[in-house]
This record gives structure tokens, sequence and C-alpha cells, in this order.
């Protein structure tokens, strides 16, 4: 990364579905090694500015940059060897598949292997899953996933399940995460101890770490800056003081700050 | 004599659980389902008859021209459908297309005597090697599965979107996953063409196809197991029970309906046989 | 010799488009491809065979019990085999393989019954031969033209004037709505394949005229299946000109080019539609249920 880059970056982002404008000239960036929040009220195009990130959808117009390359309109799966990885809203596991295989699928996807050395299970290939397999484990075990290596990925508990997406997203060996409503459907307590994660997380894995949250005291504790976002644009961007006293947020959220904080622990 | 009858129809159950291994790949390991492979199987057929019959090419080295010719035929097909990301009814509704289109080409062309199908192929094709056949290609359609490119037909089964964001290329995998089932409907086809000594266009026709579907789903997704034991089912109980060919195909038909109404993952989903004999099927099989 | 194989092609187009309303009409409603519905044609024709060879009922009531016979057989075909992935909101997938599944059952049940025999329907209309223009077409040709085109259109017309029709339209945009709203969604969907069923009737009984009868004449409603595509699936108008072009398009190819590419043609031509408009030329955008 070159100097007088940003880290990341999105500018006139705009996105339209067939006449619904749902990201309208969106510009903002991320500093590395921030946690980002992006708040905004429900249907304000969160998940969607994440989709045009991870390039689900592809932009209307308007540039995505990481590291100073840009990367809008790119395959999703070019876009996470660039080093972009996310988790979903509503969990997308492989769900027949092991703790551990659902992990074992990205780390595979990282290298180069040989075909036929693979078809015909050489000893090198052997070697080479054995060792993979191992480091499928201590990521797992980093989450204290360990235990669970070998069930089924839906049998897990639903708190479980959302820890293993994000081992999986970890597991591409990304420079920026994407959580999107990581504490959904959490109690305060479990919310508290994912906001300690996900600070860890930063930590131990030296990754920038952009969320969406609707549990306000989330964002508020562990987000600075925060974006604001509504009707698909850019609302206010700032530290959490900036964004809680600034008048247009609070006109947005219609003094409701409280009212949707206690709504969204429903999920 | 009725050990060489139980043989001869053990030998075509191997010729066709071979077949049934390739689609199970595609189908049942990348969810992926094809109404047209049977054309495969044609390919595979007719290529490596050609070869002994008019070139006399040694009957290995056929077996894998015709293997390789079904594979490489299979992206003619693959890379306009599979990079159009077509509903999953419409790609299998377009492989029926080209299966049938295919099999209309072979009944008019010379070098494949037209409608009247090859007679007199050498059969080269033995109880033995089909066993070979057999043995080699679960060994390595299992280490297939179990490697980089096998977890990322899982993972597209499981949930395209999440495998993308694992870094698996959709494409690629899923035109992979359609050339490995094809080689090896096409090694079948080598195999049967050179054990009944005949082939005709119309041994490959939608029904076929309809038949290897059928004991992928009836064996049950995501297993190896489960629908070689449906295949060699197919095949041997009918034999065994003396029932005429249409009866067959008359139950076939009732199966899959009976199958999509109340068992949609199959006999054996998402399991392996191994797993019913208390040995679970865990992490180890990545390892070990 | 250009009018002549454009006429012949026209009337092909018509059978066609008989036959792939069908599909159209089925696919509107539940977004699948019903490829039971090559075997309800073909059940058609043998209801309309019976009633013509043991019966020795006229044109006109073999018409109307073959229309009946098939259309019960739809309504059976649906409740038996779709209603259960219906009701569980399968996806069209899983519907599609489960109308596979009764096509082959349906049809080697007649083989295995029945037996492989072909059948011919008594000479209703002799060969007679209209002039037009200087080209020649039978008359079967040309009454099973026009009667494409009138029942089309009043089907047209039902569809989007009566009560039912209005339902059905209703419920072609949003099945649980509908429900929601008090419709009988399992009567309404016994309509359409009533209705499906009829026109599979019909078109059994001209393509057996026609051709003959025989248990895999079903096979020539792929062609119906791709005008379908062609016009754009879920569409009626689309059906009508998917067929017609469908028709006309394979009688120029097979004596222009050769008549032994026209089937890998006509199956070109699907693969093409499927892959490059999906939606056909007529068709509207339909999301596939998952």
């Amino acid at each position: 990364m070159s100097a007088g880059h940003t880290f990341f970056s999105v500018t006139g982002l705009t996105k339209d579905f067939g006449g619904i404008r749902a990201v309208d000239d969106l510009c903002f960036s991320v500093e590395k090694g921030s946690i980002t929040g992006i708040i905004g009220p429900n249907g304000a195009g969160k998940t969607t500015v994440f989709n045009l990130v991870t390039g689900v959808y592809r932009p209307t117009s308007g540039a995505i940059h990481l590291m100073g390359e840009p990367i809008g309109g790119l395959r999703p799966d070019a876009i996470v060897r660039k080093g972009i990885a996310r988790t979903f809203q509503n969990i997308r596991l492989f769900n027949r598949q092991s703790c551990l295989e659902n992990v074992m699928t990205p780390l595979l996807q990282r290298e180069r292997h040989s075909f036929v050395g693979s078809v015909l299970r050489t000893p090198g290939a052997r070697r080479r899953q054995r060792d993979l397999a191992d480091r499928g484990r201590s990521l797992l075990a980093s989450l204290g996933l360990e235990p669970f290596a070998s069930q089924q990925a839906n049998t897990l508990p639903y708190g479980l399940q959302r820890k293993l997406e994000i081992v999986r997203a970890l597991a591409t060996g990304p420079e920026l995460l994407l959580l999107d409503e990581p504490a959904a459907g959490m109690n305060p307590e479990e919310t508290k101890r994912l906001a300690e994660l996900i600070a860890e997380i930063r930590e131990r894995f030296d990754v920038t770490i952009l969320l969406i949250e609707h549990h306000m005291d989330l964002v508020m504790n562990i987000c600075e800056p925060i974006v604001v976002m509504n009707f698909g644009a850019l609302l206010a961007c700032g530290t959490p003081d900036e964004v809680r006293s600034n008048p247009d947020v609070i006109a947005a959220y219609l003094g409701k700050g409280k009212k949707s904080h206690d709504a969204s622990a429903q999920g | 004599m009725i050990m060489d009858y139980i043989l001869s129809v053990a030998t075509l159950a191997g010729i066709n659980m071979i077949a049934v291994l390739g689609l199970s790949v595609f189908t049942g390991f990348t969810g992926l389902f094809s109404l047209g492979h049977a054309a495969f199987i044609a390919v595979g057929a007719y290529t490596s008859a050609v070869l002994t019959y008019y070139y006399y090419v040694p009957f290995a080295l056929a077996l894998v021209a015709g293997s390789a010719m079904a594979g490489a035929v299979s992206l003619v097909i693959g890379i306009p459908t599979l990079r159009a990301k077509l509903r999953s009814d419409y790609f299998a509704i377009a492989i029926l297309g080209f299966g049938e289109a295919l099999r209309v080409l072979l009944e008019n062309l010379t070098i494949t005597n037209g409608a009247r199908g090859l007679p007199g192929i050498d059969s080269f094709t033995t109880p033995f090697t089909v066993l070979f056949c057999l043995a080699v290609s679960v060994v390595l359609v299992s280490n297939f599965l179990r490697s980089r490119w096998g977890a990322a037909c899982i993972a597209i089964r499981e949930d395209p979107i999440a495998a993308e964001m694992a870094g698996v290329r959709l494409f690629r995998t899923r035109l992979l996953s359609l050339m490995v089932s094809a080689v090896f409907c096409g090694l079948s086809g080598g195999l049967m063409a050179h054990y009944l000594s005949f082939i005709q266009p119309v041994m490959f026709t939608l029904t076929q196809s309809t038949q290897l579907l059928a004991a992928v789903i009836a064996g049950g997704m995501g297993s190896i197991s489960g629908p070689l034991i449906a295949s060699f089912a197919f095949i041997a109980l009918p034999e065994a029970l003396r029932v005429a060919q249409m009866w067959r195909l008359v139950a076939y038909g009732l199966l899959l309906v009976l199958i999509m109404v109340y068992r949609p993952q199959g006999l054996m989903g998402y399991r392996e046989i191994t797993s019913l004999f208390g040995k679970r099927r865990d992490d180890g099989r990545r390892e070990r | 010799m250009f009018l002549q194989t454009l006429i012949t092609g026209l009337s092909i187009g018509g059978i066609y488009a008989l036959m792939a309303v069908g599909y159209s009409l089925v696919f509107s409603v539940l977004n699948f491809s019903n490829f039971a519905h090559g075997a309800v044609i073909m059940l058609g024709a043998y209801v309309g065979l019976a009633l013509a060879t043991k019966l020795s009922l006229g044109f006109g009531l073999v018409l109307a019990g073959s229309v009946a016979g098939a259309g019960i057989i739809a309504v059976l075909n649906e409740r038996l085999a779709y209603s259960v992935l219906r009701r569980r909101k399968a996806p069209s997938l899983y519907l599609m393989i489960s109308a596979m599944g009764c096509s082959v059952f349906l049809e080697n049940l007649v083989y295995a019954t029945i037996g492989s025999r072909f059948y011919a329907f008594p000479e209703f209309f002799g060969r007679q031969v209209l002039t037009l223009w200087g080209s020649s077409v039978s008359l079967l040709d040309m009454g099973a033209f026009l009667f494409a085109l009138v029942s089309i259109f009043a089907l047209h017309v039902f569809i989007s004037s009566t009560r039912t029709g209005i339902a059905i339209r209703a419920g072609v945009s949003d099945m649980t709505m509908c429900s929601l709203m008090g419709v009988d969604l399992n009567r309404l969907i016994a309509i359409v394949f009533l209705l499906a069923g009829g026109f599979a009737g019909v078109a059994g009984v001209f393509l057996g005229i026609k051709y003959l009868v025989y248990p895999t004449m079903g096979w020539v409603t792929n062609k119906a299946y791709i005008a379908a595509v062609i016009g754009g699936l879920g569409s009626l108008p689309g059906a009508l000109a998917g067929g017609l072009i469908l028709g006309v398009v394979e009688t120029f190819v097979s004596s222009y080019v050769s008549s032994v590419l026209r089937d890998v043609f006509s199956f070109s031509l699907l693969i093409a539609f499927l892959v490059l408009r999906p939606n056909g030329l007529m068709g509207q955008d339909t999301e596939e249920k998952v």
C-alpha cells in the first residue's frame, strides 16, 4: 500500500433497482485498522452497500477502492482474493458440512494445488491437506469453536453459527472484514461479549472492520467513525459523539434512537 | 449358465454405476440437475467404438479418448449455459435440448451409421475391466471431492453466494464439475459399447438421462454410496424379478414422483453407507 | 414454393401453439415446466381414439370427449404429483422432475398395457385439399390452424375478463396474497390444469389425426415446449406467436437447408433462447422459487 492512498473508499456509489435508487451517490472512506460502523433506519441501503462492495451486485455508477486498487464491478471471488470478506445478515453457512469443512473451503481456495496430485492423492497432497486441517482447527480454536470441529454447521446454536461465519470469513485472509448485523438476535449480555470479540479479532488478525448494526450501544462503544445512511445517501459521518448530536441524524431517527434499539433486539 | 447370466447383469450394472457416479458429482455434490447426461454416454460410446471399429485403436486408448471427448463436448453446452447462470430448471432443460440435438445428429451422421446403429463392435469389455474401472472411478471421484475443487463444488451446492464469498470461482467450478461428470459418463459409454458390441442412438434418449437422474436422486444427494447402490438395484432387481423393460420404466417414473413428493433428499441423503455402521463421518475424512 | 412453405409452416405452428398453451398456462401460475403435458396430450389422443373407433362418434363428440378426458387427467396429475410439493413451497426444479417422472410413468404405462402399436383415427376430413393463392393446404391443417387461433383467443378473453380468469391472473402475480384475499387456491389451480388439459385433448386429437396415435407421440410436444420458450413461458399470446414462428422457421429450414438439421436447429434455438433471452419474446420477468 503506497502512501497517500486511503485504505478503503467508496466514491459516488449508486445502485438502481428498476426505478428505485437503493444507494444514492454515497461517499465514505475507512481508515486502516479502524472499526467503522454503518447505521441507518431500515431500508437505508446498508446491506446493499455490502452487496456492492463484495460484488454480489454491480454498481450502477461510482467507484470502490481497496488499497488504491479499483474493485467495483469485479466478481465476488476476485474481490475476496483482493482482501475483502464478509458475513451475512441472515447466516449463510455451508449447512450440511462440518464446522471444520466450512473453514477448510476458503483455506483450500487460497492455495494452488496440482489437480492430478489431488485426484491421485499423492503423499504431498495429503500432507498439504493435513496442514490445512491443522490451520482450520487453530482458526476454529481462536474463536472457541474447536470442540465443535466435526459437528454439522446447522446443528450449532445460533450464536455459534454467527461465530463460525466470522471464522469462515477470516479464513479467506481478509484485510477488510464486513460484518452485517453481527449482533442480530443477541441479548444485551451476548452483545457485550460480541463487542469484546470484535475488538479482539481486529487485534489478533490485523484486520480492518466495517460493520452494520442496529444495536446502538454496540456501535457507540466500539465503532469510530460511524457512517449514517438514510434513503441510500450519506447523512452524516463522524465520531459517536458527533453523530449522536447531529441534528440531521436525530431527525432521521425522529428521536426513536432508543426505540429502534429495543426493536432490533428481536433481530 | 446361470453364473454367466448373473455375471452379465452385474457387468451391465457396473457400467451403469460408473455413469451414475459421474452424474452424482454434478447433481449430488454440486447441486445442478441435468436431463441430458445420456448424451455424454453416447459421445463416449460412439467415440471409442468408432476408434476401435474403423481405426483399430487399442481398447484402453479408445476408452480414454471416449472419456476425453465426452469431457470436451460437455464444454460446448457448459460454457454458454453455466456462464449465463440460468435458473436451475432452465439449465436442466438446456442440457436436455443439447442431448436431443446430439442424438438427432448421431441418427444422421454416416460415421455412426445413422439410426441403424453400429453393429459388430469388438467386445473387449470383460467383467474384470468393468470392476477395475469402477474401483478406479470411485477412488478418483472421492479424492476429487476431498480436493480443493470438490470442496468448492460442495460449497456451491450448499450456498452459491456464500461459496463465492469463500473465494470459490462459481463458473469455473461448475464447469469443472460438469466436465468431470461427463468424463465418467464417457467412460461408461465406452465400456458399454464394447460390452454390448452394438450401439444405436435410440439407446441414449431422454428416458436414459431420466434413469440416471433417478438413480442419483433415489440414492441420495451428496452421497457416493447411495447412488451406486440405487443404480445397482435399478439394474439387478428387475432382472432378478424378471420384469419386462417397459414395466421398469413405469416403476422409474413412479419412483421419481414418489421421491420428489416424499423424500427429496433420497435414500442416503447427504450420508454414506459407512455412517450406518456406527462410524460417524467426522472431520477425520479430511485428513486421514 | 415460398408461399406453400409458409402455409405448411403456419399449419404446423398452429398445432404447436395449441400444445404450447398448456405449458404456458401452468407455468404462469406455478412457475415450472410441466413436462407431463406431453403425456397428457398422448392420453387425450387415446381417449379420442377410443371414442372414435369403439363408439364410432363424430368429430365434435370425439373432440369434446378427449377435452374432458385429458382435462380430468391433468387435474388428477396435479393433485397426485404436484400439490404436496406446491404446498411445501418446493423449488420449481422439484416440480419439474416430478413432472418428468409422470411423463415417463404414463408413457410406459400405456406402452405396457395398450402396447406400442400405431393406431389411426377414422378419416374425419378425408384428404380434401384447399387451394389458396395457388398453394395447397389440407383441410385438416386449415381446421387445426383456425381452431388454434379461435380457441387461444377465447382463452385469452376468458383469462382477461371473467372473474375466474382475473383470479388466475392475480394468482400469477402473487399466490400468497391471493390466498389471503380468500381466493380458493386449490380450486384455481384445478381450473388452470383443467384448461391446460382441455387444450391437451384438442392437440392430442389433431396430432392423432395428422400423424398417428402411439405411446411416445408426446415427443413432439418437446417442440411445443420450445415454442412456449420462444414466445415467453407464461404468456398466452407468446405461446401462439412462438408456435407459429417455430412452425414456419422449422419448415423453412427443412425445405431450404436440410430436413435432417431441422430438429437440431430447433433444439439449438431452445438453448439459445434459454441462454440469451430466457423470458422469450413476450414473457415477463420470472423469479425462480428457491
